[in-house]
């Protein structure tokens, strides 16, 4: 049971590695690095506790905006979705990210407080 | 005893047979009010109706005009005679004064008497006859009856119905009223009961009083008990003498107007009794004083006010049965403290008699027996604790203070009894509050405790030094004690320094100063630095993430250094700088402004990079137009589909 499991996950990494290009796999970096600082932040606040509540929300809410809008780009700019965004292209998905993010930042400092 | 356990459960269903029927008014004119409505009544008149108004209303309060022979000139110059409606204001307004005839010219005779038909309102039939009446001309009452009764039934509202029993009260009692008189339980049937408390008509207050004065009026006149069950009388009562400042003259008309009709018609007068001051008394003010009248503060001189029976609220024990007050100059009067009550709340039930047709004569009254506190043998003494034999005692009396002072360390207790007694009867008492004071004068603090009775009345504290050290955060000094001795019933609370006591704890537990105990301080603003230096300090994924992207390749060989390319990449910086910025110093409308400047300069900036790079890309990467709009094509028509 759980060699099947180990060689599924092996030949979806190998898959992965092979067809997917560079720029996905930045993206997807930064999708694993906005994952784990939201984790941490979670764990801390389990740990030490919710005072100042709005600090952790803010934060908490950052990365899970941040993962949310990094997920759309993505999207977005995998070639093999080409035909579900055909007026957007590459560039105008980043300019979009940026200027969601830039929104998104705004809204999280005002709360972080 | 047993006969005084007999007595105890006849009280009880006593006052069980009475709190059947325990409504009592809970709104009333008082003496000021009905000033009031006299000086509004008082007011000069702007025309006839307001003439009308303050004429009859004053009249009706059994008060007469200022200037009567003014009033009557007044009348005859303002009079129209081709008006009905004018007529009857005249009409009334010259009976009600003393002497005012107005001449009835034959002509006005027949037009009142042409008002009284079916084809009239039930108003215009209202004021013909009255002033058919008021002028002391024939009227045929048979005639109104049947006029009445017919626009009855046309017009089915409150207004028109009670001026329809206004108008049968004026007609001949040989008459047939009955029909009409029934008129009066239909109304009542109409009234709300809101909670209990009111009853009145959701037309308003007006439209009540006037009921009430023309129920009354008919009942009166025909000699039949109004169908109004007494609770309901209390519960107009409160309805129209609930509302103190009034909209109108004609609510004030009709506010007295009703009173006038509650004070004085053969079968319902309610009572109002209400203690003079606060219901209570003690040695030096024995007498408990009630004021008994009717609903316009007119004292009912010929009645009996009895007190039914009265008890202890705390023991329940009955002191009182069947007392009778005295009337002095208008009120009611009785000596409680020659029955020797003991200090407390008494329930008094008290009834009012001596006329068949009062209503809420039974009254539940609470009275409160104060009296003065004398403290007795207030003995000090300080002990020590392996010896239970004290040593001597000191006696203090009240309210002077011990010469010595008292010296209490570690090893000793202090200790303190007294009695506290009701001076005239000499009754142990046990006050709400028996409080022992300790008070440090050089350091401010103060400690109180509770001194408390043991079974035979004698109050004992002691004061245990070591054991209540933290209490006094074991600062040894000179502390001053107070008793402090209150209670709602008590006339005379006593603060009372009675002694100095040093209090001596071990030294080393000592606090150097003594920190006033802060609540109130505002807490200290949580620093930004704290939080964003654990930003900075804790980010274990950032490692991780810059070896992934290095390994990826991500690199800035690609980097053209167009300057729209350097100014977006500025520009960009600079908003995440304004981020931080309006973190630490700036508020939401500052950074906006500054957002707005840099945000456009960047978009600008960004969309030249971004566009650039998108020609690039096609440039290397060119793209077969042909194939982009086959597909094209093919997703539209797969759309049709």
């Amino acid at each position: 049971m759980s060699s099947s499991v180990i060689s599924v996950i092996s030949r979806f990494l190998e898959e992965y590695r092979s067809s997917t290009s560079t720029r996905l796999k930045v993206v997807d970096a930064y999708l694993l690095y906005i994952l784990l600082t939201g984790a941490l932040q979670f764990l801390y606040c389990l740990l030490v506790g919710t005072f100042p509540f709005n600090s952790f929300l803010s934060g908490f809410i950052s990365c899970v905006g941040s993962f949310i809008l990094a997920v759309c780009l993505r999207i977005q700019i995998n070639p093999q979705n080409k035909g579900e965004f055909l007026s957007i292209s590459p560039e105008r998905a980043f300019a979009d990210f940026l200027f969601a993010h830039t929104v998104l930042h705004l809204v999280v400092i005002n709360f972080v407080g | 005893s047993v006969s005084n356990q007999t007595s105890t459960i006849v009280l009880l269903v006593f006052m069980l047979a009475l709190g059947a029927q325990a409504l009592t008014p809970s709104h009333h004119l008082s003496p000021s009010d009905v000033d009031r409505l006299q000086a509004i009544l008082s007011q000069p008149f702007t025309d006839l109706k307001s003439a009308y108004f303050s004429i009859v209303g004053l009249s009706k309060l059994g008060l007469s005009v200022a200037d009567a022979n003014g009033a009557c000139s007044f009348i005859k110059a303002n009079v129209d005679s081709s008006s009905v409606e004018s007529l009857f204001y005249a009409a009334e307004a010259s009976q009600a004064l003393a002497s005012c005839e107005i001449h009835v010219s034959n002509e006005t005779r027949d037009l009142l008497h042409a008002a009284v038909s079916e084809d009239s309102t039930v108003s215009q039939i209202h004021q013909a006859v009255s002033a058919l009446s008021s002028f002391s001309l024939p009227l045929a009452s048979q005639e109104v009856v049947s006029a009445l009764k017919a626009r009855i039934s046309k017009e089915d509202n409150v207004l028109a119905i009670t001026l329809a029993l206004q108008t049968a009260s004026r007609l001949s009692q040989q008459a047939e009223l009955g029909e009409i008189l029934e008129e009066i339980e239909d109304l009542a049937a109409r009234l709300d009961d809101l909670g209990g408390v009111y009853l009145q008509f959701e037309e308003g207050l007006e439209a009540t009083a006037l009921f009430v004065s023309a129920a009354y009026a008919l009942s009166d006149h025909v000699d039949v008990e109004p169908p109004l069950k007494e609770d309901q009388v209390i519960q107009l009562v409160n309805s129209i003498f609930s509302k103190k400042s009034w909209d109108s003259l004609s609510e004030i008309f009709s506010v007295a107007s009703a009173a006038a009709a509650f004070s004085n018609n053969r079968f319902h007068k309610p009572v109002i009794v209400s203690a003079l001051g606060p219901a209570t008394v003690s040695h030096s003010q024995p007498l408990l004083q009630l004021q008994v009248t009717d609903v316009l503060c007119q004292p009912l001189s010929s009645a009996d006010v009895v007190v039914e029976s009265a008890s202890s609220v705390a023991s329940k024990a009955a002191i009182l049965s069947k007392t009778p007050f005295t009337l002095r100059d208008g009120i009611f009067e009785l000596n409680f403290m020659a029955s020797k009550p003991a200090s407390g709340y008494y329930q008094f039930s008290v009834a009012v008699k001596g006329d068949s047709r009062l209503v809420a004569n039974h009254v539940e009254l609470k009275v409160k027996v104060s009296t003065k506190v004398a403290i007795n043998n207030m003995d000090l003494s300080v002990v020590d604790k392996d010896q239970s034999i004290g040593t001597k005692t000191t006696r203090v009396e009240y309210p002077s203070k011990a010469k010595a002072s008292f010296v209490a360390d570690s090893h000793q207790n202090f200790a303190m009894t007294f009695q506290l007694v009701d001076e005239t009867t000499g009754v142990e008492l046990t006050p709400h509050q028996t409080f022992v004071r300790l008070h440090n004068q050089k350091t401010g603090q103060e400690v109180v405790f509770v001194a408390e009775p043991d079974s035979k009345n004698l109050y004992k504290f002691e004061l245990d030094t070591a054991e209540r050290k933290t209490e006094f955060d074991s600062m040894s000094g000179t502390y001053a004690l107070y008793l402090m001795v209150g209670d709602a019933t008590l006339e005379n609370p006593v603060l009372w320094n009675v002694a100095d006591l040093v209090l001596k704890f071990l030294e080393e537990e000592a606090p150097s100063t003594i920190q006033s105990k802060n609540l109130y301080v505002p807490k200290p603003e949580i620093q930004h630095e704290i939080l964003f230096s654990g930003v900075l300090e804790i980010n274990p994924p950032l490692p991780l993430f810059s070896v992934q992207w290095f390994k990826l390749g991500a690199n800035i060989s690609n980097f053209s250094l167009s300057p729209s390319s350097l100014l977006f990449h500025i520009g960009h910086a600079a908003m995440l700088g304004l981020m931080y910025v309006y973190w630490t110093h700036l508020d939401m409308f500052q950074t906006l402004k500054y957002l707005a400047i840099i945000g456009s300069l960047t978009f600008l900036a960004g969309n030249r990079m971004l566009a650039q790079k998108a020609v690039k890309r096609y440039s290397t990467h060119p793209v077969h137009i042909y194939s982009e709009v086959k597909k094209l094509n093919r997703c539209m028509s797969f759309g049709e589909k």
